[in-house]
C-alpha cells in the first residue's frame, strides 16, 4: 500500500548538508503494523514527515531519485492540492507532544469536526454527532460536554486521545504515530498503545509506529525497522528481531533498555560513543565508530545480509559467530542472548 | 586589567566575573556577538551611516569653516534667500539666507545631543528603578511598578506638551536641557520593566548565591553580577530609545515647545520652514529626511544588536 | 472572571485617583501655572484678589484639590480660562470629530496592518515581505508631523486633490445630504491616513513576527496534517493565536494614538480633542489641559483593562487568579 524507495532527505544549513534520511526503502502493507525504531536524530521522524509532505522546504529537501508511492500514486512530486486530499483522509498522523499539538484557543469540537467536514463533507450537525462518537470511541467519558472544552482542560493522556480521535476521524488507510507515548506517564503510555492497537483491529487501518523505545513496539507491531544515522540498520518481523537480532546496533538498543523482569537490574547498558555527525557522514557503515564488532571492511557500506524471510541486516559481521563475539567482548561487548526473549515474554 | 588583579590577589575573586577563565569566556561571547552583528549587512550599513552623521556633527565647525568672528550657523547671505542649491551654498539657503549645510550640521549636534543625553538619563532612571524593584521585590517592587504603570498610562505627548509649554520657554541652551530632562523623565518606564524582569529571573541563580555567601553586598551584587547579565536587552532598548527620543524632540520643537532660538535642531528647522514648503521644498525635506535617515539607521543598528545578542528572540 | 474584572476595575480607579493628585499638583505647582496665567500684570490688587477668590486659588492646594475632585465627581470639570465655558461642554463638543477620526483611522490601520502582517509572514522572504519590511522601517522612523507636511504639500497643494484643513468645507450651504457626506469624506482622508500610518508600520511588523512564532508551533503542523488548505491553516488556526499579542500592543498604543491625534489634528486643523488640546496649550488653559490629561490617562487604563479582559476571552488558557 505504501512503498518508500531510496528516500533521501537533506537539510541545508550554513555549514553544509545534513543527511537526515539517507537512502531508506521500506513498505507498509494493508492492515499491517510497522515499527520504526531509532535514537533521536536517526531520521525516523523526518521519514514520516516526508510521507506526509509536511517538511519545511527549504531547509529540508527531498533529493532526486526518492520515491514514496501510496496506493499507486507518487507523493514526492504530487501537487499540493492533491496532497491535501491525502493528508488526514488517507494518511493521518499523531504527534509526540499532545500538550502542544492541539490549538489552545479552539475548542476540541472545532478541531475535531474540521477533518469530518473537509474530507467526509458532513454537515455541521452530522459532524457534531460523529465527533461525539469519536470521543467515545477513544475512551473519553462525558463526550458531549467535553466537546465544548479547550485542550488545556484535558490531561496529557486525554489530549493524546483527542489527537487520535482527530487522526481517525476520516477513516484513514494509514495512521502514522510519531512517538505517541513519549511525553506521557508510564501507566498512560500503555493505555494509549492499547487504544491504537484496538482501533487498528477495529478499523483495519495500517499503522506506522515510530519510537526510540523498543519496549513500545514489542507486542504492538508486526514488523520492525531499526534506523541509524538516516539509514536502515536492520529489519525483521517483531518476533524475529527480538529473538534473533543481527545488527550490532540492534544489540546495543536491546541492552540499553531496562528490563522489568529483573529484580535488581544489573548495570544498565548504554551504547558507548556519541551519536553520529550527520553533517559529515563517514564513509561506509555509520555505526563503525561505536561498534564493538568493527572490521576493516566496514569502511565500505555493507550489503544487505539476508538472514531469513524478510529479516535483513546491513552488516558485514555475523554477530552470532562465537569467534566474532569473543573479539567484540574484548572491546566491551556484553552478549545478551536472553534479553530479546525476555522482552517477548513481557509483552 | 582585572585579569591581572585576580591573579595577584585570589581572595579578591569573590567576584565571579574576575576569574581569568570567565573573562576569556565573556570575551569569546563578545566575539561571537560581534561576528553575528557584522554578518548582518543592513545593520552594518546603518552603523556606517550613523557614524558618518555623528562625525559630520562633531566636525561641523571644521566642515563649515567656523571662526571666532564668523558663525556659519547664523550668518545670513541677504542676496540669497531660500535660494536652492547654488555655488557657495550646496544645499541652498533658508528663508533668512543662512547656509542650509551649516544649519543641517549644527542642527545635527543638537538633535543627536538631545537623543543621546536623554537616553542616558532615561536608561539610568529605568535601570535603577527596575533593578531595585526586581532585586528587593515585596512592597518596594509593588510600589515602584505601580508608579511605572502610572507613568505609562499618561499619554507621552500630552504630558510632554503641557510641561514643555512651561519648562522649555527659556532660550537656547536652557531649552535644550529642559527638553532632555523632560524626555528622560517620561521615557524610562519601558526600560524599568525590562530590567525588573531580567533581575527577577536572575536573582535566584546559583552564581549569585555563591557570591552572596562570599560576602558580596547588595549593591555590588546588583551592579557587578546581575546587571552585566541583563546588559543585552538594556543595550537594545537604549539604542532604540535614542531614535525614539530624536523623534520626540523634533515633534516638540516642531510645535515650538522644544528647542528655542538661538539653538536649533532639525525639529526647529522644520518648524520655521514649513510655511515655505511650496516655494522651497528643500527647506522642509532636508531636516525631515535627516531625521528619517538618522532614526532609521539607529533602529537598524538596534535590531541588528538584538539579533546578534539573542538570535532566537526575533525573526527578521 | 467577574471577580477578576472587579478587582482590575478597583485597581484602575485607585490608580486614576492617585494620578489625579499627581497631575493636579504638577499643574498647580508649575512655574507659570494657573496662578500666573490668569492675571495680567496691570490688574489692581483688588481685582486680583477677587479673581483669585472666584477661581478658588486663594485656598490651600489641598483644599483646592478636594473641591476640584468633588466637582469632578459630580460631572463638573471646572470652567475654561479661555472661553469661560464649562470644560465638560468644551470637551464634549469636540468628541464627535475625534471619534470619527479615531474610528476611521484605527480600523483602517488594523485592517491594513493585519493584511500586511499576514502576507509578509505567509510569504516570508518574498519580494512582498521585503517591501513591507522596508516600508515599515521607514514608517517607524518617520516623524508623524513630517509625513503630514509631505502629504499636505503633495495631495493638498501640488495636486489639489484633497483639502488641507478642517472637517468640512467653509461654506456648505445648499449641499445635499450626499454632497455633505462626500465633503466629509474628502476632508477625512488625509488626517486619517496620516494618523494610521505610524500604527500600520508598527502593528504589521508586530503581527508578522507573532505569526512567524505561531506557524512554528506543533498545532499548526497538526492542522496541516488534517489536510487543511494553507488559507484555512493561516486564518482558521494561526491568525487567532497571533492576534492575541497584537491586541495588547494596540491597547498599549492608545496613549500614542492620543499624541498622534494632537499632532494630526493640529496640522490639519481638525476640530477635535487634539486641536482643543493644542489651543488650550497656547492659551495655557489649565482646567482644560488637566481634564484632558486625566481623560487621556483614563482611556489608556480602560483600554488596557479591556485588552486584558478580551485577552482572557480569546485565550481560554488564561486563568483569573
Amino acid at each position: 500500500m505504501l512503498e518508500v524507495k531510496d528516500l533521501k532527505v537533506y537539510f541545508r544549513t550554513r555549514e553544509g548538508n545534513v543527511h537526515a534520511v539517507d537512502g531508506v526503502s521500506f513498505h507498509v502493507d494493508e492492515g499491517e503494523s510497522l515499527g520504526i525504531v531509532g535514537e533521536s536524530g536517526s531520521g525516523k521522524s523526518v521519514t514520516s514527515l516526508s510521507i506526509m509532505r509536511l517538511l519545511q522546504i527549504p531547509p529540508a529537501q527531498i533529493m532526486d531519485g526518492s520515491s514514496i508511492v501510496f496506493q499507486d500514486a507518487e507523493l514526492v512530486d504530487m501537487e499540493e492540492s492533491e496532497m491535501r486530499k491525502i493528508r488526514g483522509r488517507q494518511i493521518a498522523m499523531i504527534f509526540q507532544d499532545p500538550m502542544t499539538s492541539l490549538n489552545p484557543v479552539l475548542t476540541v469540537e472545532r478541531q475535531l469536526i474540521e477533518p469530518l467536514q473537509l474530507h467526509l463533507g458532513l454537515s455541521r450537525g452530522e459532524a457534531h454527532n460523529r465527533a461525539r462518537e469519536l470521543l467515545e470511541a477513544v475512551g473519553i467519558p462525558d463526550a458531549e460536554r467535553r466537546l465544548r472544552s479547550y485542550p488545556h482542560q484535558f490531561s496529557g493522556g486525554m489530549r493524546q486521545r483527542v489527537m487520535i480521535a482527530i487522526a481517525i476521524a476520516a477513516n484513514p488507510k494509514l495512521l502514522i504515530a510519531d512517538e505517541p507515548t513519549t511525553a506521557l506517564d508510564v501507566t498512560v503510555q500503555a493505555q494509549i498503545l492499547e487504544l491504537i492497537n484496538r482501533l487498528r483491529r477495529d478499523l483495519g487501518t495500517s499503522v506506522m509506529l515510530i519510537t526510540h523505545d523498543l519496549g513500545v513496539v514489542a507486542g504492538m507491531t508486526d514488523r520492525i525497522i531499526v534506523m541509524y544515522a538516516g539509514k536502515i540498520a536492520e529489519t525483521a518481523s517483531t518476533d524475529e528481531l527480538f529473538a534473533n537480532p543481527r545488527h550490532p546496533y540492534t544489540l546495543g538498543l536491546l541492552s540499553a533498555v531496562p528490563r522489568l523482569d529483573e529484580e535488581r537490574p544489573t548495570e544498565l547498558q548504554t551504547i558507548p560513543g556519541s551519536p553520529p555527525d550527520q553533517l559529515h557522514p563517514i564513509e561506509g557503515c555509520p555505526f563503525q565508530p561505536r561498534c564493538p564488532f568493527v572490521l576493516p571492511q566496514c569502511k565500505q557500506y555493507p550489503p544487505a545480509r539476508k538472514i531469513a524471510g524478510n529479516h535483513v541486516a546491513y552488516c558485514w559481521v555475523d554477530v552470532t559467530d562465537p569467534e566474532e563475539q569473543k573479539r567484540a567482548m574484548q572491546r566491551g561487548f556484553i552478549p545478551l542472548t536472553e534479553i530479546g526473549r525476555s522482552y517477548l515474554a513481557q509483552s | 586589567m582585572s585579569t591581572i588583579q585576580s591573579e595577584q590577589s585570589p581572595q579578591a575573586g569573590i567576584g565571579v566575573e574576575l576569574t581569568p577563565e570567565l573573562l576569556r569566556k565573556r570575551r569569546g561571547q563578545l566575539r561571537i556577538i560581534f561576528d553575528r552583528f557584522i554578518r548582518n549587512k543592513v545593520a552594518v550599513a546603518g552603523l556606517a551611516v550613523l557614524a558618518l552623521i555623528t562625525l559630520a556633527a562633531i566636525f561641523a565647525p571644521v566642515i563649515t569653516h567656523q571662526t571666532a568672528t564668523f558663525d556659519p550657523n547664523t550668518a545670513t547671505d541677504v542676496y540669497h534667500i531660500a535660494s536652492g542649491p547654488i555655488p557657495g551654498h550646496p544645499l541652498g539657503t533658508d528663508y533668512v539666507g543662512r547656509d542650509e549645510v551649516a544649519r543641517l550640521l549644527f542642527g545635527a549636534r543638537v538633535s543627536l545631543l538631545v537623543g543621546l543625553a536623554s537616553m542616558v538619563a532615561s536608561i539610568f532612571i529605568g535601570v535603577s528603578v527596575g533593578a531595585l524593584a526586581g532585586y528587593y521585590g515585596g512592597w518596594l517592587d509593588n510600589l515602584m511598578m505601580r508608579v511605572t504603570d502610572a507613568f505609562l498610562a499618561i499619554p507621552l505627548y500630552l504630558i510632554l506638551f503641557v510641561l514643555a509649554a512651561t519648562f522649555t520657554t527659556g532660550s537656547g541652551s536652557a531649552s535644550v536641557i529642559g527638553v532632555i530632562v523632560l524626555i528622560a523623565a517620561f521615557s524610562w518606564p519601558a526600560t524599568a520593566r525590562i530590567v525588573r524582569g531580567e533581575f527577577l529571573g536572575l536573582k535566584e541563580r546559583e552564581f549569585l548565591l555563591a557570591a552572596r555567601t562570599l560576602g558580596a553586598n547588595d549593591f555590588r551584587l546588583m551592579l557587578r553580577h546581575i546587571l552585566p547579565n541583563a546588559a543585552g536587552p538594556v543595550i537594545v532598548a537604549a539604542t532604540l530609545l535614542v531614535g525614539f527620543n530624536i523623534i520626540t524632540e523634533s515633534t516638540l520643537s516642531f510645535f515650538n515647545f522644544g528647542v528655542q532660538p538661538p539653538e536649533s535642531s532639525w525639529g526647529t528647522m522644520l518648524a520655521t520652514s514649513q510655511d515655505y514648503f511650496s516655494e522651497q521644498p528643500l527647506l522642509v525635506l532636508i531636516p525631515g529626511v535627516a531625521i528619517l535617515i538618522t532614526v532609521l539607521s539607529i533602529n537598524l543598528v538596534g535590531d541588528g544588536l538584538r539579533d546578534a545578542l539573542d538570535p532566537y528572540m526575533t525573526e527578521r | 472572571m467577574r471577580r477578576y474584572v472587579i478587582r482590575r476595575l478597583i485597581q484602575a480607579v485607585v490608580m486614576l485617583f492617585v494620578m489625579s493628585i499627581g497631575l493636579f499638583l504638577l499643574i498647580h505647582a508649575m512655574p507659570g501655572g494657573p496662578d500666573a496665567v490668569l492675571f495680567s500684570p496691570r490688574m489692581t490688587a483688588a481685582t486680583r484678589a477677587n479673581l483669585r477668590h472666584q477661581y478658588g486659588l486663594d485656598q490651600p492646594l489641598i483644599q483646592q484639590y478636594l473641591s476640584w475632585l468633588k466637582s469632578v465627581l459630580t460631572g463638573n470639570l471646572g470652567f475654561s480660562f479661555a472661553s469661560g465655558q464649562p470644560v465638560a461642554a468644551e470637551i464634549g463638543a469636540r468628541i464627535p470629530a475625534t471619534l470619527e477620526l479615531f474610528a476611521v483611522s484605527l480600523s483602517f490601520a488594523l485592517v491594513v496592518a493585519i493584511l500586511l502582517g499576514v502576507i509578509s509572514a505567509v510569504r516570508q522572504y518574498s519580494l512582498t515581505d521585503y517591501s513591507v519590511t522596508v516600508l515599515s522601517y521607514f514608517g517607524i522612523a518617520m516623524p508623524v508631523f513630517f509625513f503630514a507636511l509631505i502629504m499636505q504639500e503633495i495631495f493638498g497643494v501640488k495636486l489639489g486633490w484633497l483639502p488641507t484643513c478642517c472637517r468640512t468645507s467653509a461654506d456648505t450651504t445648499g449641499f445635499t445630504a450626499f454632497e455633505n457626506f462626500q465633503d466629509a469624506v474628502i476632508h477625512l482622508i488625509m488626517p486619517a491616513v496620516v494618523l494610521s500610518f505610524l500604527f500600520i508600520a508598527g502593528w504589521s511588523r508586530y503581527l508578522r513576527s507573532s505569526m512567524l512564532d505561531v506557524v512554528k508551533q506543533d498545532y499548526i503542523r497538526t492542522a496541516k496534517a488534517k489536510g487543511l488548505a494553507s488559507r484555512s491553516v493561516f486564518f482558521g488556526h494561526a491568525l487567532r493565536n497571533a492576534l492575541i499579542p497584537l491586541l495588547t500592543q494596540v491597547a498599549i498604543d492608545v496613549g500614542a494614538v492620543f499624541g498622534g491625534a494632537v499632532i494630526t489634528e493640529t496640522i490639519f486643523a481638525w476640530p477635535g480633542l487634539g486641536k482643543l488640546f493644542y489651543n488650550s496649550l497656547q492659551a495655557r488653559d489649565y482646567p482644560v489641559l488637566l481634564s484632558m490629561l486625566l481623560l487621556g490617562a483614563a482611556s489608556v487604563i480602560v483600554f488596557n483593562l479591556l485588552a486584558d479582559v478580551l485577552y482572557a476571552v480569546i485565550d481560554p488558557r488564561i486563568r483569573y487568579s
